[in-house]
């Protein structure tokens, strides 16, 4: 079978009626205008009607501009399909002033050939032709852009790169001093070189890529195979090579491109940093190589990437993304003793090293330098490539070096950013508490350093026979502070641990945690009060109360708290401890000229009628709640107060009003039991008795078909619409159908 | 060994019935790809046909070392497949938009950079689709350039013509298409 009968379409390629108009219509599409008519005549012969058709055809064919044409020359395919087949330059060609000799290396995105240059200078350089479909003109003026720079750069650890222009077919090419070199890791395994020697290596290749970062170029593409390694008498010297040549290459890596650059991304992503992975393609730094240098002390290390390149090729391109972004790579020590044992021992041999004195020389510090640099949110990771030698420098000489293990508190943090969704819930409540402790912390410090500078100046006043004396006061009070410090830190881990349980809707867990916490931290006060919450929800009042009591025992200065507490008592029937909190409430908020505040605060000393010694000061909360006005979107909570407020003062006139008012408008469930109730009493205690009654029956049937089904966030509300309704309904004699059932 | 893959193979072992079954497979593929792209994507993202074509042949084991007949095959079952795909969107959201509600709407509309808008796709499909009646392998150049977004170079291996023949019939197809949409009668 003939691969033309093989091929998809499947029909022979007879002569058809439509290869003979082609023909005629693409002859005379070529023909200059004037010679057209007689080619067509002696074409087409008498057949009048094919005349007519190809004169319609080269009609269509003139006005169809760009019908059918593919849009935007962009995007262009992969290079797999158009130029893997196409020639490639041979020796002897010329491509520009440089002449090919021989073919060097193939990568994932060029092939390099050494070339001979004849002007300016007569030299050998390394030529590199892009061999992906690209835009060769964005490429160049990208490399143009970059060309000052790339000039400036002068190190003998990077290989200058030279020129860059367009090859006769159009490809872009780079033209670079020619390194005769190995892979950096090639070179440290044939050597068989110690740690300590590849390690040498590794700085030469920060110093040079610090020089770069200073002149402004950032690479992009740190990988051995652009690491080369040459002998200088004898002495081995590392090379980077292709500066400026994945900036000017890769362009903007969007979604929209990559995917017809699938196989040049699919190269490297071994190296790839967490931020290009993400290929928002716009935000790359100086750090990005950094990412870059850990993975390269990774693999000199223990021959590995952090992640197995065939695995992640496996994962398609989404999961790859999602795994350089997020997933954390192991410590290179563990993967070293994760490996099997003849891998393990081969690493070993490579290093000249036996295996479990390699590992142990790893383990630690060369861990930690490792994973500092790879981290994958890049304000952790060393400042520059400096940093990053500088430490391992540090443990070249057996100093201390600055990459430590990460804190509790930090791989907190870390999976909380694993596991986003599920600690959205309490992020809050964290976040209060995490910003809160330190913040307490920093002032108790500052308080105290103030205290110690008093101290100085009054030390300077004294005479000297006292300093000794002081002195010891000082000492005490360094213990003090030691002291509160041992007490805090302990109530901070428990509040933090709480915090992260509740986010992970493990109650129980948290409730047993803050069981104990000693009352000293106002921060405690948000979990105190989530986890009252909780029992509430459970019908576990005494819990509840339990909980609340602390969260304004231990911050007594947030009204929130109150809100939750004061109706929770007059539910359990504890009156005597409701009117001790209302008299603590009016004393903490009693003048406040916060309208919430005040609303949330005089009501809830409302619930019951309050004593008339606290009158004067509840009408007042009242007068600053509604001074806002009525554009205020909580005009209708601040109605209602004044409403209570009026009738509890005995102004039943205008609680009428008021309450009626709210009643109209429809509020949400517990709001309009409240003013039901409020209303049927006033109304009552204006003789108005058959009003009073529809009110309350009125009251009674939306409690029955709203609030009793209401379990929205104001369940504190709920209990004072209920208890308001009890009273009203004991007021105005109950007509048969029980009120009790209200609760 | 992939489904595909073994689809390859057989046709590279010459069984010429082994295409047919391609076309499912990639139109399954294509389809698959473009929605998981979809909700990986910011809303208002669309996906370039072209891309979402090689990224499909790569994904189904395409590789250098399959000969061209593999390669012309999938590509031309993937010129099909995204016609269907693009004319079904295109027809779904005219259903929408005249108020039949009964059409069908995927959780998510794969938003797909279409060449034309919806009218003059549909258009051109149903001339096209009397082109390919007169003349297959012409159609199936314009199948191959339109709705994947070759290049002439690229059809032309495809089809392993020449690109100088690929050039010509593509004047005359584009020519032809374009008389036959300016009749009276035509949609």
């Amino acid at each position: 079978m003939s691969p033309m009968e093989n091929a998809p379409q499947g029909s022979p390629p007879a002569v058809t009626s439509s290869d003979q108009e082609e023909s005629i219509f693409n002859r005379a599409k070529s023909l200059p205008a004037a010679e057209r008519a007689a080619y067509l005549q002696s074409a087409c012969g008498s057949d009048e009607k094919l005349l007519k058709r190809i004169q319609l055809l080269l009609d269509s064919s003139e006005r169809a501009g760009d019908f059918l044409e593919p849009r935007a020359p962009a995007p262009r395919p992969s290079g797999t399909i158009v130029v893997a087949l196409s020639p490639s330059e041979k020796p002897g060609d010329f491509i520009g002033h440089y002449k090919i000799r021989e073919q060097i290396g193939e990568g994932g995105c060029g092939v390099v050939y050494v070339a001979e240059q004849t002007e300016p200078v007569r030299r050998r350089v390394a030529l590199k032709v892009i061999k992906l479909g690209m835009d060769t003109r964005s490429v160049i003026a990208r490399f143009e852009a970059e060309r000052q720079a790339l000039a400036m750069m002068d190190h003998p650890n990077i290989a200058r790169v030279l020129d860059a222009g367009a090859t006769g077919t159009g490809r872009p090419y780079f033209v670079m001093e020619l390194v005769r070199g190995i892979k950096i890791t090639e070179y440290c395994d044939q050597n068989h070189l110690r740690t300590a020697e590849r390690l040498d290596l590794f700085i030469q290749v920060c110093h040079a890529v610090q020089h770069a970062h200073q002149k402004g170029i950032i690479h992009r593409d740190i990988k051995p195979s652009n690491i080369l390694v040459t002998l200088h008498d004898g002495v081995p010297v590392p090379k980077v090579i292709d500066f400026g040549i994945a900036k000017a290459t890769e362009g903007r890596l969007t979604d929209l491109t990559v995917y017809t650059e699938l196989h040049q991304f699919i190269g490297t992503p071994a190296y790839m940093s967490p931020e290009q992975a993400e290929m928002s393609g716009l935000d790359i730094d100086t750090r990005s190589d950094i990412y870059g240098l850990g993975v390269l002390l990774y693999e000199l290390l223990t021959g590995r990437t952090p992640f197995d390149p065939q695995e992640l090729l496996q994962e398609g391109l989404d999961q790859m993304r999602k795994t350089i972004r997020e997933k954390e790579p192991i410590r290179p020590s563990t993967r070293l003793s994760t490996l099997l044992e003849a891998d393990l021992t081969a690493v070993a041999t490579r290093h000249g090293a036996e295996a479990p004195k390699l590992i142990h020389l790893i383990r630690g510090d060369l861990d930690w330098i490792v994973m500092k640099a790879l981290e994958k949110d890049r304000t952790r990771r060393y400042e520059t490539a400096n940093a990053l030698a500088a430490d391992a420098l540090r443990f070249l000489k057996s100093e201390p070096v600055e990459a430590r293990p990460p804190s509790g508190l930090y791989r907190f943090q870390k999976m909380v950013r694993r596991n986003k969704t599920a600690f959205a819930a309490a992020t809050a409540v964290v976040a209060a508490l995490v910003f809160g402790l330190g913040l307490s912390i920093y002032l108790y410090s500052q308080e105290r350093q103030a205290l110690r500078k008093e101290k100085q100046a009054l030390q300077r006043a004294i005479a000297a026979e006292k300093r000794e004396a002081l002195l010891r006061v000082q000492a005490e009070e360094g213990l003090a502070f030691e002291r509160k410090m041992r007490e805090i830190t302990p109530i901070a881990n428990k509040l933090t641990t709480a915090g992260f349980f509740l986010s992970q809707g493990l109650f129980e867990k948290a409730d047993e945690v803050m069981k104990d916490v000693p009352l000293v931290l106002p921060q405690s006060a948000s979990i105190f009060n989530v986890l009252g919450e909780q029992h509430m929800r459970r019908g576990e009042w005494p819990l509840a109360l339990t909980n609340f009591s602390k969260a304004v025992q231990v911050d007594p200065t947030n009204h929130l708290w109150y809100q939750h507490l004061a109706p929770l008592l007059v539910l359990t029937g504890d009156r005597q401890a409701y009117q001790k909190l209302c008299d603590q409430i009016l004393r903490q908020f009693g003048s406040t000229s916060d309208p919430p505040t005040a609303d949330r605060m005089a009501k809830v000393c409302m619930i019951l009628p309050p004593p008339n010694a606290n009158l004067q000061t509840l009408a007042k909360m009242a007068d600053t709640a509604i001074s806002v006005g009525p554009t205020d979107s909580d005009w209708v909570f601040y109605e209602f107060l004044k409403a209570l407020a009026e009738y509890r003062l005995g102004h039943f006139a205008t609680a009428v009003d008021w309450a009626q008012k709210v009643v109209t408008q429809g509020a949400e469930p517990p709001r309009s039991v409240e003013a039901y109730a409020v209303l049927a009493m006033a109304q009552y205690q204006q003789q108005q008795v058959s009003e009073a009654r529809a009110t309350l029956t009125a009251g009674r049937e939306f409690v029955r078909q709203k609030l009793d089904s209401y379990q929205g966030v104001n369940w504190h509300d709920k209990i004072i619409a209920q208890t308001l309704m009890a009273e009203a309904g004991a007021l105005i004699q109950p007509s048969p159908s029980p009120v009790q059932s209200e609760k | 060994m992939s489904e595909v893959t073994r689809i390859f193979d057989e046709i590279e072992h010459g069984d010429p019935q082994a295409a047919d079954r391609l076309l499912p497979l990639v139109y399954q593929e294509l389809r698959k790809l473009a929605a998981s792209k979809m909700a990986h994507e910011a809303p208002g993202q669309t996906l370039q046909p072209t891309a979402l074509v090689h990224e499909a042949w790569l994904r189904l084991g395409g590789s250098e070392a399959h000969l061209w007949d593999s390669r012309a095959h999938f590509f031309a079952a993937a010129a099909e497949a995204m016609r269907r795909i693009l004319i079904d969107n295109a027809r779904r959201r005219k259903a929408l938009r005249h108020g039949g509600g009964q059409a069908r709407v995927d959780v998510q509309e794969i938003e797909i950079a279409a060449p034309a808008d919806d009218e003059q796709l549909l258009a051109i499909d149903e001339t096209l689709e009397r082109f390919s009646v007169f003349d297959p392998q012409k159609a199936e150049l314009v199948k191959l350039r339109y709705f994947i977004g070759m290049t002439i170079e690229e059809a032309a291996r495809a089809l392993r013509i020449s690109e100088a023949t690929a050039k010509r019939w593509w004047e005359y197809a584009r020519a032809w298409l374009y008389a036959e949409m300016g009749k009276p009668g035509a949609t």
